[in-house]
């Protein structure tokens, strides 16, 4: 066996490499298994100062508060699933051909529109929500998933542009020059040899789109008006907050477990094309 | 296209008219209400009850404290306003200078009840003569100590503080049963908490705490410092934990709930919370208390209901604004879930009776302040407001006299915007 083989110093430098990982996971996952510690507390130990690391005592009763708050935990999760998976579309059917003609056309000052894209994402969209609100109430997206998932793919289309961008450049011309050879045209290009290659650009733009949806508060709270519209953050403010900005610990710390639970299942699932989108994003 | 004849056009008419008139008594209205998220329970339990006996329902939607101005304020300008809205009734000078409510005046005058309704909610809702609202889910702040503990001490579980020296010297003696028992607890990075549970207890020994404009009179008498030093003498010797001091609130209720405080300021929404959570605590509720004995106050809070301007189904919110005010809603609705009623003719009745904490409460009310003030939020609430930049310097750096001079003029600055 080749490993039976290896030189002591060589397994040392594993270890070592091992030891790192093991505490940069720990560092990582730490606050995680403590949210998962609280929210397994009965709801006034998750409240008593000082704070304990381990339960004294045992209960599901965060969870169960959660399921059944106002409207339900499964509508608050449809809500911004639904939104979500609007988001996802968006981003990628604007992204895909954006990125696609600022990489692979000669269009005069693409730099100059590109960089203007990009500038989109310095300004606080908390500063454009006031204008914003009115301009979707005019047109009548306000108190719609529709207008929601506008929203969130306008704060994350910069982002998406610039990812797509760059994972067209980082295919050879060659293969572009050899399918415009065989006649195809720009649309059939496209199609055809582009978008199985950079698949996993697309696969990053959905995830990061897909987070930052489903995490954002404060567009979806002002944008929606009703309790069976609110999507999951809402959810998680409206639970842990009470008289005087006093914390339901438990409930907070149960809710924020059952909201990593999509991302997380998200993550590990598309996890291979995402570390290969993040390759071909960032080296050229 | 083939036009319709007048015959046809005539039975068109008549068929409509009757479909009207068939639909009429039963085409009810959907109104929709917002509430802030910690006034949802008992606003909740008053819709229930309308709903339960009105053609019109109710839809209520729960809104985050922190956001329900924002939300509010937005939603009024782009005209998507909710057609009642129930929210922390200090925000009601700022919403009715900025024309965001309706005027009630003259249905509120012409209502036999309004005239026992609460006066600080009046008070609150009034702007230049005029109307805009009624106290919703009220609430008020209140002392309360915990029995047991006292006990322990050798202190008379039945006899709380009576006056401000009073909690210091039973807060040591509760300390003194060991390092994990505290005498008192207050939040100390809580603007709001403070102004709620503190202020009472500065004003009730006959200090002035805000200023209506920038030539009114701030933080005036001995009680602000009176109270600030007992605070500080409690923190330097141990009696408060110390995770208080950057407390921003979330442990402003759990704390006492915790079982280790001795005594703490609270709101009568304490009674229905341990009624339903923790129905064994042994818990005593008293006035909070002044400098000499029989010096009380309280800080009137809670929620007022009122019409956002411009809403689509005014008459029908102008009807629940009255029902609000009836026999019905102040007895199945509030006194039923040991909520205070908003009208002090029916503060004593069959519910309350013999319900300690909660005549207490009804005495607060009866005893309490409401600041009647513009830019509360900045003189106030936000995280770095002279009230609670006052506070943190005075109790946890120890300079009183220079905290109160400074967030003296600091208010005063707020108030001539």
């Amino acid at each position: 066996m080749s490993m039976a083989l290896r030189p002591r110093r060589v397994r040392r430098g594993e270890y070592l490499v091992a030891a790192i990982c093991v505490g940069m996971i720990t560092i990582m996952i730490w606050p995680i298994v403590m949210s998962f510690l609280a929210s397994i507390k009965p709801p006034d130990e998750a409240s008593r100062p000082p704070p304990h690391y381990l339960p004294q005592s045992l209960s599901l009763e965060n969870y169960r508060s959660i399921l059944t708050y106002h409207a339900g935990l499964a509508v608050y999760v449809g809500n911004s699933l639904a939104v979500a998976g609007l988001t996802i579309v968006f981003c990628l059917v604007l992204s895909v051909p954006a990125g696609y003609g600022l990489a692979r056309f000669d269009i005069p000052g693409k730099e100059v529109i590109f960089l203007i894209l990009l500038a989109s994402m310095m300004l606080p969209f908390q500063a454009l929500l006031v204008p914003l609100y009115l301009l979707f109430s005019h047109i009548g997206l306000t108190a719609s998933k529709l207008g929601l998932a506008i929203l969130h793919t306008m704060l994350q289309l910069p982002f998406s542009i610039y990812l797509m961008r760059n994972s067209f450049e980082g295919i050879p011309k060659e293969m572009e020059e050899a399918a415009v050879v065989d006649g195809a045209t720009s649309l059939f290009t496209l199609r055809r040899i582009f978008l199985p290659l950079v698949m996993p650009g697309m696969v990053t733009v959905a995830l990061f789109a897909f987070i930052t949806s489903w995490n954002e508060f404060l567009g979806a709270l002002i944008l929606m008006n009703d309790e069976k519209q609110f999507t999951v953050p809402i959810m998680m403010t409206g639970v842990s907050s009470g008289n005087f900005g006093s914390v339901n610990w438990g409930g907070l710390q149960a809710s924020v477990i059952v909201s990593i639970l999509p991302c997380l299942i998200i993550y590990l699932l598309l996890q291979r094309y995402y570390m290969t989108g993040l390759l071909s994003g960032a080296v050229k | 296209m083939k036009s319709l004849s007048v015959p046809g056009f005539r039975r068109l008419l008549v068929t409509a008219s009757l479909v009207a008139m068939v639909a009429s008594p039963v085409s009810a209205e959907t109104l929709t209400m917002w509430v802030r998220e910690s006034a949802a329970d008992p606003g909740k339990l008053m819709v229930d009850l309308w709903n339960g006996k009105h053609d019109n329902k109710i839809e209520l939607t729960a809104i985050p404290d922190t956001q329900l101005v924002t939300k509010l304020a937005t939603s009024v300008a782009g005209g998507n306003a909710p057609d009642l809205v129930s929210f922390d009734l200090i925000y009601m000078p700022d919403f009715m200078k900025a024309g965001f409510l309706t005027d009630v005046t003259d249905q509120l005058a012409a209502d036999p009840h309004y005239a026992t309704h609460v006066q600080a909610y009046k008070d609150i809702s009034t702007y230049e003569g005029k109307t805009y609202g009624v106290g919703f889910t009220p609430d008020v702040s209140v002392l309360v100590w915990n029995k047991d503990l006292f006990k322990a001490a050798g202190l008379d579980p039945e006899k709380g503080p009576t006056t401000i020296q009073e909690i210091v010297d039973d807060a040591r003696k509760v300390h003194a049963l060991g390092k994990d028992t505290y005498g008192f607890w207050f939040s100390g990075a809580c603007p709001g908490c403070n102004i709620f549970v503190t202020s009472p207890m500065m004003v009730a020994a006959g200090s002035k705490i805000l200023p209506k404009n920038g030539t009114d009179e701030a933080l005036t008498g001995d009680g602000v410092k009176t109270v600030l030093e007992a605070y500080k003498t409690m923190w330097d010797e141990g009696l408060i934990p110390a995770s208080a001091e950057t407390d921003t609130g979330a442990n402003f209720v759990s704390a006492f709930v915790g079982g280790n405080i001795g005594i703490a300021g609270t709101g009568g929404f304490l009674i229905s919370l341990m009624k339903r959570e923790h129905p064994d605590f042994n818990y005593g509720m008293t006035l909070l208390p002044g400098i000499s004995a029989g010096q009380v106050s309280g800080f009137v809070g809670g929620d007022v209901v009122a019409i956002p301007a411009k809403g689509k189904n005014e008459a029908a919110a102008r009807e629940f604004l009255t029902w609000v005010l009836s026999d019905e809603a102040q007895l199945d609705g509030l006194a039923k879930n040991s909520i205070l009623t908003t009208r002090t003719d029916l503060a004593d009745n069959e519910y309350t009776k013999g319900n300690q904490p909660v005549l207490m409460t009804a005495k607060a009310l009866a005893a309490g302040y409401v600041p009647w003030v513009f830019h509360f939020a900045d003189m106030v609430n936000s995280d770095s407001s002279p009230w609670i930049q006052m506070l943190q310097q005075a109790i946890f750096d120890g300079d009183i006299d220079g905290a109160i001079t400074e967030a003296r003029a600091a208010m005063l600055e707020i108030a001539a915007r």
